[in-house]
Protein backbone atom coordinates (compact mmCIF):
# COMPACT_ATOMS: atom_id res chain seq x y z
CA UNK A 1 0.00 0.00 0.00
CA UNK A 2 1.16 3.47 -0.78
CA UNK A 3 -0.06 6.77 0.39
CA UNK A 4 -1.22 7.39 -3.12
CA UNK A 5 -3.94 4.91 -2.31
CA UNK A 6 -4.87 6.75 0.82
CA UNK A 7 -4.87 10.44 0.17
CA UNK A 8 -6.86 12.10 -1.09
CA UNK A 9 -8.67 10.10 -3.76
CA UNK A 10 -9.43 7.33 -1.39
CA UNK A 11 -9.77 9.47 1.62
CA UNK A 12 -13.42 10.15 0.99
CA UNK A 13 -14.02 6.48 0.75
CA UNK A 14 -11.48 5.21 3.19
CA UNK A 15 -14.03 3.98 5.61
CA UNK A 16 -14.98 0.63 4.31
CA UNK A 17 -18.55 0.51 3.22
CA UNK A 18 -20.35 -1.78 0.93
CA UNK A 19 -23.53 -1.17 -1.01
CA UNK A 20 -26.78 -2.66 0.12
CA UNK A 21 -26.84 -5.29 -2.59
CA UNK A 22 -30.53 -5.99 -2.19
CA UNK A 23 -31.29 -2.36 -2.90
CA UNK A 24 -28.81 -2.31 -5.73
CA UNK A 25 -30.41 -5.36 -7.24
CA UNK A 26 -33.89 -3.91 -7.09
CA UNK A 27 -32.83 -0.57 -8.50
CA UNK A 28 -30.38 -1.65 -11.15
CA UNK A 29 -31.84 -4.84 -12.55
CA UNK A 30 -34.38 -3.07 -14.80
CA UNK A 31 -31.76 -0.66 -16.07
CA UNK A 32 -29.29 -3.37 -16.97
CA UNK A 33 -31.95 -5.56 -18.54
CA UNK A 34 -33.29 -2.70 -20.63
CA UNK A 35 -29.80 -1.82 -21.71
CA UNK A 36 -29.45 -5.28 -23.20
CA UNK A 37 -32.92 -5.13 -24.73
CA UNK A 38 -32.05 -1.99 -26.60
CA UNK A 39 -28.55 -3.16 -27.34
CA UNK A 40 -29.39 -6.65 -28.61
CA UNK A 41 -33.11 -6.76 -29.04
CA UNK A 42 -33.69 -10.24 -27.79
CA UNK A 43 -35.37 -10.95 -24.48
CA UNK A 44 -33.78 -14.28 -23.78
CA UNK A 45 -30.32 -13.02 -24.56
CA UNK A 46 -31.00 -9.87 -22.60
CA UNK A 47 -31.91 -11.91 -19.55
CA UNK A 48 -28.91 -14.19 -19.94
CA UNK A 49 -26.53 -11.30 -20.28
CA UNK A 50 -28.18 -9.42 -17.43
CA UNK A 51 -27.66 -12.45 -15.24
CA UNK A 52 -24.06 -12.68 -16.40
CA UNK A 53 -23.53 -9.01 -15.59
CA UNK A 54 -24.89 -9.31 -12.07
CA UNK A 55 -22.90 -12.45 -11.41
CA UNK A 56 -19.73 -10.75 -12.56
CA UNK A 57 -20.53 -7.72 -10.44
CA UNK A 58 -21.27 -9.89 -7.44
CA UNK A 59 -17.97 -11.71 -7.76
CA UNK A 60 -16.12 -8.43 -8.23
CA UNK A 61 -18.01 -6.47 -5.61
CA UNK A 62 -14.95 -6.15 -3.42
CA UNK A 63 -13.13 -4.40 -6.20
CA UNK A 64 -15.80 -1.79 -6.66
CA UNK A 65 -14.35 1.60 -5.81
CA UNK A 66 -16.88 4.24 -4.98
CA UNK A 67 -14.33 6.96 -5.42
CA UNK A 68 -13.89 6.07 -9.08
CA UNK A 69 -17.45 5.61 -10.26
CA UNK A 70 -21.03 5.50 -9.10
CA UNK A 71 -22.49 2.08 -8.69
CA UNK A 72 -24.83 2.43 -11.67
CA UNK A 73 -21.98 3.45 -13.91
CA UNK A 74 -19.86 0.60 -12.63
CA UNK A 75 -22.60 -1.93 -13.33
CA UNK A 76 -23.32 -0.55 -16.77
CA UNK A 77 -19.62 -0.64 -17.55
CA UNK A 78 -19.65 -4.34 -16.77
CA UNK A 79 -22.81 -4.76 -18.82
CA UNK A 80 -21.23 -2.95 -21.72
CA UNK A 81 -18.24 -5.29 -21.70
CA UNK A 82 -20.52 -8.29 -21.42
CA UNK A 83 -22.38 -7.06 -24.49
CA UNK A 84 -19.18 -6.47 -26.40
CA UNK A 85 -17.93 -9.95 -25.57
CA UNK A 86 -21.24 -11.43 -26.54
CA UNK A 87 -21.39 -9.65 -29.87
CA UNK A 88 -17.84 -10.58 -30.60
CA UNK A 89 -18.54 -14.21 -29.84
CA UNK A 90 -21.79 -14.41 -31.68
CA UNK A 91 -20.62 -12.39 -34.66
CA UNK A 92 -24.11 -11.32 -35.21
CA UNK A 93 -26.47 -8.62 -34.18
CA UNK A 94 -29.88 -9.63 -33.10
CA UNK A 95 -32.62 -7.32 -34.21
CA UNK A 96 -35.74 -6.56 -32.37
CA UNK A 97 -37.74 -8.14 -35.18
CA UNK A 98 -37.38 -11.63 -33.91
CA UNK A 99 -38.12 -10.61 -30.40
CA UNK A 100 -41.11 -8.59 -31.46
CA UNK A 101 -42.55 -11.60 -33.19
CA UNK A 102 -42.86 -13.39 -29.88
CA UNK A 103 -46.23 -12.43 -28.46
CA UNK A 104 -46.58 -11.58 -24.83
CA UNK A 105 -49.38 -13.47 -23.12
CA UNK A 106 -49.94 -10.54 -20.85
CA UNK A 107 -51.40 -8.29 -23.50
CA UNK A 108 -54.53 -8.19 -25.58
CA UNK A 109 -54.27 -8.99 -29.31
CA UNK A 110 -55.17 -5.43 -30.21
CA UNK A 111 -52.57 -4.03 -27.90
CA UNK A 112 -50.11 -6.57 -29.12
CA UNK A 113 -50.56 -5.49 -32.71
CA UNK A 114 -49.72 -1.94 -31.78
CA UNK A 115 -46.78 -3.05 -29.73
CA UNK A 116 -45.48 -5.35 -32.40
CA UNK A 117 -45.78 -2.60 -34.87
CA UNK A 118 -43.82 -0.23 -32.71
CA UNK A 119 -41.31 -2.87 -31.80
CA UNK A 120 -40.83 -3.94 -35.39
CA UNK A 121 -40.34 -0.43 -36.57
CA UNK A 122 -37.99 0.36 -33.74
CA UNK A 123 -36.14 -2.90 -34.26
CA UNK A 124 -35.56 -2.08 -37.85
CA UNK A 125 -34.39 1.38 -37.06
CA UNK A 126 -32.10 0.39 -34.22
CA UNK A 127 -30.55 -2.28 -36.40
CA UNK A 128 -29.65 0.34 -38.98
CA UNK A 129 -27.73 2.46 -36.52
CA UNK A 130 -24.00 2.33 -36.33
CA UNK A 131 -22.82 0.12 -33.46
CA UNK A 132 -21.64 3.07 -31.42
CA UNK A 133 -24.91 4.90 -31.92
CA UNK A 134 -26.89 1.89 -30.92
CA UNK A 135 -24.76 1.32 -27.86
CA UNK A 136 -25.25 4.87 -26.72
CA UNK A 137 -28.98 4.71 -27.44
CA UNK A 138 -29.11 1.58 -25.30
CA UNK A 139 -27.28 3.31 -22.48
CA UNK A 140 -29.37 6.44 -22.72
CA UNK A 141 -32.84 5.06 -23.34
CA UNK A 142 -32.48 1.49 -22.19
CA UNK A 143 -30.48 2.07 -19.05
CA UNK A 144 -31.55 5.66 -18.48
CA UNK A 145 -28.00 6.89 -18.03
CA UNK A 146 -27.10 10.54 -18.14
CA UNK A 147 -24.74 11.78 -20.82
CA UNK A 148 -22.14 12.30 -18.14
CA UNK A 149 -22.43 8.73 -16.91
CA UNK A 150 -22.23 7.45 -20.47
CA UNK A 151 -19.14 9.52 -21.01
CA UNK A 152 -17.59 8.09 -17.89
CA UNK A 153 -18.43 4.53 -18.89
CA UNK A 154 -17.29 4.82 -22.49
CA UNK A 155 -14.38 7.19 -22.21
CA UNK A 156 -15.97 9.59 -24.66
CA UNK A 157 -16.31 13.24 -23.84
CA UNK A 158 -19.69 14.37 -22.61
CA UNK A 159 -20.15 16.64 -25.60
CA UNK A 160 -19.24 13.82 -27.93
CA UNK A 161 -21.83 11.61 -26.28
CA UNK A 162 -24.43 14.34 -26.74
CA UNK A 163 -23.53 14.73 -30.39
CA UNK A 164 -23.68 11.03 -31.16
CA UNK A 165 -27.00 10.66 -29.37
CA UNK A 166 -28.46 13.68 -31.11
CA UNK A 167 -27.49 12.32 -34.50
CA UNK A 168 -28.80 8.87 -33.66
CA UNK A 169 -32.16 10.23 -32.59
CA UNK A 170 -32.28 12.37 -35.71
CA UNK A 171 -31.66 9.26 -37.79
CA UNK A 172 -34.42 7.41 -36.00
CA UNK A 173 -36.80 10.32 -36.30
CA UNK A 174 -36.05 10.78 -39.97
CA UNK A 175 -36.62 7.16 -40.76
CA UNK A 176 -39.69 6.64 -38.61
CA UNK B 1 -40.60 -9.51 -26.37
CA UNK B 2 -42.48 -6.43 -25.46
CA UNK B 3 -41.17 -2.98 -25.43
CA UNK B 4 -43.68 -1.38 -23.15
CA UNK B 5 -47.11 0.01 -23.61
CA UNK B 6 -46.52 3.17 -25.54
CA UNK B 7 -47.37 3.66 -29.15
CA UNK B 8 -46.71 6.88 -30.98
CA UNK B 9 -46.44 8.22 -34.46
CA UNK B 10 -43.06 9.71 -34.14
CA UNK B 11 -39.79 8.90 -32.53
CA UNK B 12 -39.27 11.21 -29.65
CA UNK B 13 -37.01 10.91 -26.67
CA UNK B 14 -39.94 10.41 -24.36
CA UNK B 15 -41.23 7.62 -26.53
CA UNK B 16 -37.87 5.92 -26.49
CA UNK B 17 -37.75 6.13 -22.71
CA UNK B 18 -41.24 4.75 -22.41
CA UNK B 19 -40.31 1.65 -24.34
CA UNK B 20 -38.49 0.28 -21.36
CA UNK B 21 -40.20 -2.38 -19.31
CA UNK B 22 -39.76 -4.11 -15.99
CA UNK B 23 -38.09 -7.49 -15.65
CA UNK B 24 -40.49 -10.35 -15.25
CA UNK B 25 -41.03 -11.44 -11.63
CA UNK B 26 -39.86 -14.92 -12.55
CA UNK B 27 -36.57 -13.72 -13.98
CA UNK B 28 -36.08 -11.40 -11.04
CA UNK B 29 -36.64 -14.17 -8.54
CA UNK B 30 -34.46 -16.69 -10.33
CA UNK B 31 -31.53 -14.38 -10.69
CA UNK B 32 -31.79 -13.31 -7.09
CA UNK B 33 -31.73 -16.96 -6.11
CA UNK B 34 -28.63 -17.56 -8.23
CA UNK B 35 -26.81 -14.66 -6.67
CA UNK B 36 -27.73 -15.70 -3.16
CA UNK B 37 -26.50 -19.18 -3.94
CA UNK B 38 -23.06 -17.72 -4.53
CA UNK B 39 -22.84 -16.35 -1.02
CA UNK B 40 -20.44 -16.75 0.61
CA UNK B 41 -18.04 -16.70 -2.31
CA UNK B 42 -15.44 -18.59 -0.38
CA UNK B 43 -13.71 -19.91 -3.47
CA UNK B 44 -13.40 -16.56 -5.16
CA UNK B 45 -10.26 -14.48 -4.84
CA UNK B 46 -11.26 -11.23 -3.30
CA UNK B 47 -10.04 -7.77 -2.86
CA UNK B 48 -12.22 -6.86 0.03
CA UNK B 49 -10.13 -5.07 2.51
CA UNK B 50 -8.03 -2.97 0.24
CA UNK B 51 -10.09 0.02 1.21
CA UNK B 52 -11.12 -1.29 4.55
CA UNK B 53 -7.57 -2.01 5.42
CA UNK B 54 -6.99 1.67 5.51
CA UNK B 55 -8.96 1.83 8.68
CA UNK B 56 -6.05 0.06 10.22
CA UNK B 57 -3.05 0.33 7.99
CA UNK B 58 -3.50 3.39 5.88
CA UNK B 59 -4.40 5.46 8.84
CA UNK B 60 -1.16 4.47 10.35
CA UNK B 61 0.58 5.65 7.24
CA UNK B 62 -1.56 8.74 7.31
CA UNK B 63 -0.31 9.24 10.79
CA UNK B 64 3.20 9.21 9.44
CA UNK B 65 2.35 11.99 7.09
CA UNK B 66 0.38 14.12 9.40
CA UNK B 67 1.96 13.14 12.63
CA UNK B 68 5.29 11.42 12.58
CA UNK B 69 5.69 10.03 16.06
CA UNK B 70 8.01 11.93 18.31
CA UNK B 71 11.40 10.76 19.27
CA UNK B 72 12.03 12.89 22.29
CA UNK B 73 15.42 12.31 23.83
CA UNK B 74 16.36 9.19 22.01
CA UNK B 75 19.98 9.02 20.97
CA UNK B 76 19.51 6.12 18.62
CA UNK B 77 19.48 6.95 14.96
CA UNK B 78 16.48 4.76 14.33
CA UNK B 79 13.83 4.10 16.86
CA UNK B 80 10.69 2.07 16.58
CA UNK B 81 8.16 4.16 18.34
CA UNK B 82 4.67 3.91 17.17
CA UNK B 83 2.19 1.88 19.16
CA UNK B 84 -1.47 2.62 18.83
CA UNK B 85 -3.01 3.17 22.21
CA UNK B 86 -5.44 5.96 21.52
CA UNK B 87 -7.59 6.66 18.52
CA UNK B 88 -8.67 10.22 17.89
CA UNK B 89 -11.00 11.46 15.18
CA UNK B 90 -10.21 14.65 13.33
CA UNK B 91 -12.79 16.05 10.91
CA UNK B 92 -11.55 16.44 7.39
CA UNK B 93 -12.39 19.64 5.56
CA UNK B 94 -13.17 18.57 1.99
CA UNK B 95 -12.63 22.07 0.65
CA UNK B 96 -8.95 21.68 1.50
CA UNK B 97 -8.68 18.71 -0.79
CA UNK B 98 -10.55 20.57 -3.49
CA UNK B 99 -8.08 23.40 -3.27
CA UNK B 100 -5.18 21.01 -3.56
CA UNK B 101 -6.73 19.34 -6.58
CA UNK B 102 -7.26 22.73 -8.16
CA UNK B 103 -3.56 23.37 -7.73
CA UNK B 104 -2.72 19.91 -9.10
CA UNK B 105 -1.36 18.99 -5.70
CA UNK B 106 -2.98 15.69 -5.00
CA UNK B 107 -1.45 14.80 -1.67
CA UNK B 108 -1.57 11.10 -2.27
CA UNK B 109 0.29 11.38 -5.51
CA UNK B 110 2.83 13.77 -4.11
CA UNK B 111 3.59 11.59 -1.14
CA UNK B 112 3.20 8.42 -3.15
CA UNK B 113 6.07 9.51 -5.32
CA UNK B 114 8.23 8.78 -2.34
CA UNK B 115 6.81 5.47 -1.23
CA UNK B 116 8.69 2.27 -1.87
CA UNK B 117 6.73 -0.91 -1.31
CA UNK B 118 9.01 -3.36 0.43
CA UNK B 119 6.50 -6.12 0.85
CA UNK B 120 3.26 -6.36 -1.07
CA UNK B 121 0.63 -8.43 0.70
CA UNK B 122 -1.17 -9.27 -2.51
CA UNK B 123 -4.88 -9.82 -2.60
CA UNK B 124 -6.78 -10.95 0.47
CA UNK B 125 -7.21 -14.65 0.69
CA UNK B 126 -10.49 -16.18 1.84
CA UNK B 127 -10.05 -18.79 4.53
CA UNK B 128 -12.38 -21.52 5.65
CA UNK B 129 -12.47 -20.83 9.34
CA UNK B 130 -11.54 -18.40 12.08
CA UNK B 131 -8.81 -20.79 13.16
CA UNK B 132 -7.30 -20.72 9.69
CA UNK B 133 -7.47 -16.94 9.69
CA UNK B 134 -5.72 -16.80 13.04
CA UNK B 135 -3.02 -19.15 11.82
CA UNK B 136 -2.49 -17.14 8.65
CA UNK B 137 -2.26 -13.91 10.61
CA UNK B 138 -0.15 -15.50 13.33
CA UNK B 139 -2.41 -14.39 16.15
CA UNK B 140 -5.33 -15.63 18.18
CA UNK B 141 -8.34 -13.88 16.80
CA UNK B 142 -10.46 -11.71 18.99
CA UNK B 143 -14.16 -12.04 18.29
CA UNK B 144 -17.32 -10.39 19.59
CA UNK B 145 -18.71 -12.23 22.57
CA UNK B 146 -22.07 -10.57 21.96
CA UNK B 147 -23.81 -10.73 18.63
CA UNK B 148 -27.26 -9.63 17.53
CA UNK B 149 -29.72 -12.49 17.21
CA UNK B 150 -29.65 -14.49 13.99
CA UNK B 151 -26.06 -13.53 13.29
CA UNK B 152 -24.00 -15.74 11.04
CA UNK B 153 -20.36 -15.57 10.04
CA UNK B 154 -20.47 -15.23 6.27
CA UNK B 155 -16.88 -14.76 5.27
CA UNK B 156 -13.38 -14.68 6.69
CA UNK B 157 -10.31 -13.51 4.84
CA UNK B 158 -6.73 -12.50 5.49
CA UNK B 159 -4.49 -9.97 3.85
CA UNK B 160 -0.79 -10.57 4.27
CA UNK B 161 1.87 -8.40 5.79
CA UNK B 162 2.69 -5.15 4.13
CA UNK B 163 5.84 -3.10 4.39
CA UNK B 164 6.86 0.17 2.84
CA UNK B 165 9.46 2.88 3.07
CA UNK B 166 8.52 6.53 2.83
CA UNK B 167 11.02 9.24 2.06
CA UNK B 168 10.01 12.70 3.15
CA UNK B 169 10.16 15.58 0.68
CA UNK B 170 10.10 18.97 2.34
CA UNK B 171 9.70 20.76 -0.99
CA UNK B 172 6.49 18.92 -1.72
CA UNK B 173 5.18 19.58 1.74
CA UNK B 174 5.93 23.25 1.33
CA UNK B 175 4.00 23.25 -1.95
CA UNK B 176 0.97 21.80 -0.20
CA UNK B 177 1.22 24.31 2.60
CA UNK B 178 1.50 27.17 0.13
CA UNK B 179 -1.53 25.94 -1.79
CA UNK B 180 -3.57 25.87 1.39
CA UNK B 181 -2.33 29.23 2.58
CA UNK B 182 -0.57 27.81 5.62
CA UNK B 183 1.95 30.61 5.87
CA UNK B 184 2.38 30.83 9.62
CA UNK B 185 4.14 27.47 9.95
CA UNK B 186 7.43 26.22 8.59
CA UNK B 187 8.48 22.81 7.41
CA UNK B 188 10.59 21.31 10.22
CA UNK B 189 14.31 21.37 9.57
CA UNK B 190 15.90 18.09 8.67
CA UNK B 191 12.75 16.62 7.22
CA UNK B 192 13.98 16.28 3.68
CA UNK B 193 15.17 12.79 2.91
CA UNK B 194 13.95 11.42 6.19
CA UNK B 195 13.08 7.75 5.83
CA UNK B 196 10.18 6.12 7.62
CA UNK B 197 9.68 2.37 7.51
CA UNK B 198 6.17 1.11 8.04
CA UNK B 199 5.27 -2.51 8.61
CA UNK B 200 1.64 -3.53 8.86
CA UNK B 201 1.06 -7.09 10.08
CA UNK B 202 -1.57 -9.28 8.41
CA UNK B 203 -5.15 -8.07 8.65
CA UNK B 204 -8.08 -10.37 9.26
CA UNK B 205 -11.63 -9.58 8.23
CA UNK B 206 -14.69 -11.37 9.54
CA UNK B 207 -18.02 -10.58 7.94
CA UNK B 208 -21.22 -11.13 9.87
CA UNK B 209 -24.75 -11.10 8.56
CA UNK B 210 -27.47 -10.24 11.05
CA UNK B 211 -30.44 -10.63 8.72
CA UNK B 212 -32.74 -7.89 7.47
CA UNK B 213 -29.90 -6.36 5.49
CA UNK B 214 -27.91 -5.69 8.65
CA UNK B 215 -24.29 -6.70 8.48
CA UNK B 216 -20.94 -6.04 10.06
CA UNK B 217 -17.33 -6.46 9.14
CA UNK B 218 -14.68 -6.67 11.84
CA UNK B 219 -11.06 -5.98 10.91
CA UNK B 220 -8.14 -6.63 13.20
CA UNK B 221 -4.38 -6.55 13.00
CA UNK B 222 -1.48 -6.52 15.35
CA UNK B 223 -0.34 -2.98 15.94
CA UNK B 224 1.69 -1.61 13.03
CA UNK B 225 5.34 -0.80 13.49
CA UNK B 226 7.05 2.39 12.44
CA UNK B 227 10.77 2.96 12.41
CA UNK B 228 12.04 6.44 11.84
CA UNK B 229 14.95 8.78 12.43
CA UNK B 230 15.19 10.55 15.72
CA UNK B 231 15.67 14.10 14.64
CA UNK B 232 12.34 15.60 13.73
CA UNK B 233 10.22 18.10 15.56
CA UNK B 234 7.22 15.84 15.57
CA UNK B 235 4.64 18.11 17.19
CA UNK B 236 5.50 20.73 14.57
CA UNK B 237 5.01 18.22 11.79
CA UNK B 238 1.83 17.00 13.40
CA UNK B 239 0.52 20.54 13.59
CA UNK B 240 1.08 20.93 9.86
CA UNK B 241 -0.77 17.71 9.26
CA UNK B 242 -3.71 18.82 11.33
CA UNK B 243 -3.83 22.13 9.48
CA UNK B 244 -3.79 20.28 6.16
CA UNK B 245 -6.78 18.28 7.35
CA UNK B 246 -8.54 21.54 8.07
CA UNK B 247 -8.22 22.22 11.79
CA UNK B 248 -8.16 25.93 12.69
CA UNK B 249 -4.69 27.25 13.60
CA UNK B 250 -5.22 27.57 17.35
CA UNK B 251 -6.93 24.24 17.67
CA UNK B 252 -4.25 22.51 15.62
CA UNK B 253 -1.50 24.01 17.76
CA UNK B 254 -3.14 23.04 21.03
CA UNK B 255 -3.98 19.58 19.75
CA UNK B 256 -0.47 19.01 18.41
CA UNK B 257 1.08 19.96 21.73
CA UNK B 258 -1.34 17.99 23.84
CA UNK B 259 -1.35 14.77 21.92
CA UNK B 260 1.08 11.93 22.53
CA UNK B 261 2.23 11.21 19.03
CA UNK B 262 3.87 8.00 20.16
CA UNK B 263 0.61 6.32 20.84
CA UNK B 264 -2.18 8.10 19.03
CA UNK B 265 -3.72 7.12 15.74
CA UNK B 266 -5.33 10.03 13.94
CA UNK B 267 -8.49 9.03 12.14
CA UNK B 268 -9.54 11.57 9.52
CA UNK B 269 -13.32 11.79 9.68
CA UNK B 270 -14.58 11.79 6.10
CA UNK B 271 -16.73 14.56 4.71
CA UNK B 272 -19.77 12.34 4.39
CA UNK B 273 -19.84 11.63 8.11
CA UNK B 274 -23.05 12.68 9.77
CA UNK B 275 -21.47 12.55 13.21
CA UNK B 276 -18.46 11.31 15.09
CA UNK B 277 -17.59 11.01 18.74
CA UNK B 278 -15.02 9.53 21.02
CA UNK B 279 -16.18 6.32 22.62
CA UNK B 280 -15.01 3.96 25.28
CA UNK B 281 -14.64 0.43 23.96
CA UNK B 282 -14.10 -1.81 26.96
CA UNK B 283 -11.79 0.70 28.54
CA UNK B 284 -10.02 1.61 25.33
CA UNK B 285 -10.40 4.94 23.63
CA UNK B 286 -11.89 4.81 20.19
CA UNK B 287 -13.80 6.85 17.69
CA UNK B 288 -17.29 6.16 16.38
CA UNK B 289 -18.20 7.64 13.02
CA UNK B 290 -21.66 7.57 11.51
CA UNK B 291 -22.08 8.24 7.86
CA UNK B 292 -24.48 7.58 5.04
CA UNK B 293 -22.77 7.40 1.69
CA UNK B 294 -24.87 7.98 -1.38
CA UNK B 295 -27.00 4.94 -2.27
CA UNK B 296 -25.83 3.10 0.78
CA UNK B 297 -27.34 2.32 4.12
CA UNK B 298 -26.39 4.30 7.22
CA UNK B 299 -23.08 2.93 8.39
CA UNK B 300 -21.32 3.02 11.71
CA UNK B 301 -17.56 2.67 11.87
CA UNK B 302 -15.74 2.20 15.16
CA UNK B 303 -11.96 2.28 15.30
CA UNK B 304 -10.19 1.39 18.52
CA UNK B 305 -7.12 -0.34 19.80
CA UNK B 306 -5.71 -2.40 22.58
CA UNK B 307 -2.00 -2.37 23.41
CA UNK B 308 -1.46 -5.24 21.02
CA UNK B 309 -4.03 -4.79 18.32
CA UNK B 310 -5.95 -2.32 16.18
CA UNK B 311 -9.60 -2.94 15.38
CA UNK B 312 -12.14 -1.48 13.03
CA UNK B 313 -15.76 -2.50 13.01
CA UNK B 314 -17.86 -1.37 10.06
CA UNK B 315 -21.51 -2.04 10.58
CA UNK B 316 -24.87 -1.46 8.98
CA UNK B 317 -27.11 -1.63 12.01
CA UNK B 318 -27.92 0.53 15.00
CA UNK B 319 -24.87 2.34 16.36
CA UNK B 320 -25.69 1.05 19.84
CA UNK B 321 -25.55 -2.53 18.59
CA UNK B 322 -22.33 -1.89 16.72
CA UNK B 323 -20.80 -0.45 19.88
CA UNK B 324 -22.08 -3.39 21.89
CA UNK B 325 -20.40 -5.75 19.44
CA UNK B 326 -17.17 -3.79 19.57
CA UNK B 327 -17.20 -3.66 23.33
CA UNK B 328 -17.60 -7.42 23.54
CA UNK B 329 -14.59 -8.22 21.35
CA UNK B 330 -12.20 -10.40 23.32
Amino acid sequence: MALVQVLPRRLAGWIATEPDWDEVYAAELPRVLNFFRYRLGHDTEAEDLTARTFEKAWRARHRYRRDLAGLSTWLLTIARHVAIDHLRTQQRHETLNAAAAVPSPEHTPEHLVIQQSDAQRLAGLLATLEPRQRELIAMKYGAGMTNRAIAQATGLSESNVGTILHRAVEVLRGRW
Amino acid sequence: MTFGDTSTDEVSEAWLLALRSEPSPLFKARLRERLHAQEPAADTPMDWPRRALFVVAALTVGAVVIAVPGVRASVAQFVSLFRVVNVVGVPLDPSRLDRLRAEHLDIGTLVGEHVQVLQDPGDPVPVASLADAGAAARMTLATPQWLPSNTQVMETAVMGERAMRITADSHRLQQVMDALGINDLSVPAGLDGLVVDVRVPPVVMIRYDHGNRRRTRLFQARTPQLTLPARVDVPALGEIGLRILGLPPLEAKQFAQAIDWHTTLIVPVPPNATSFRQVDVSGHRGVLIQHQPRDQSPTTTIVWSTPERVFALVSIQQASEALAMASSVR
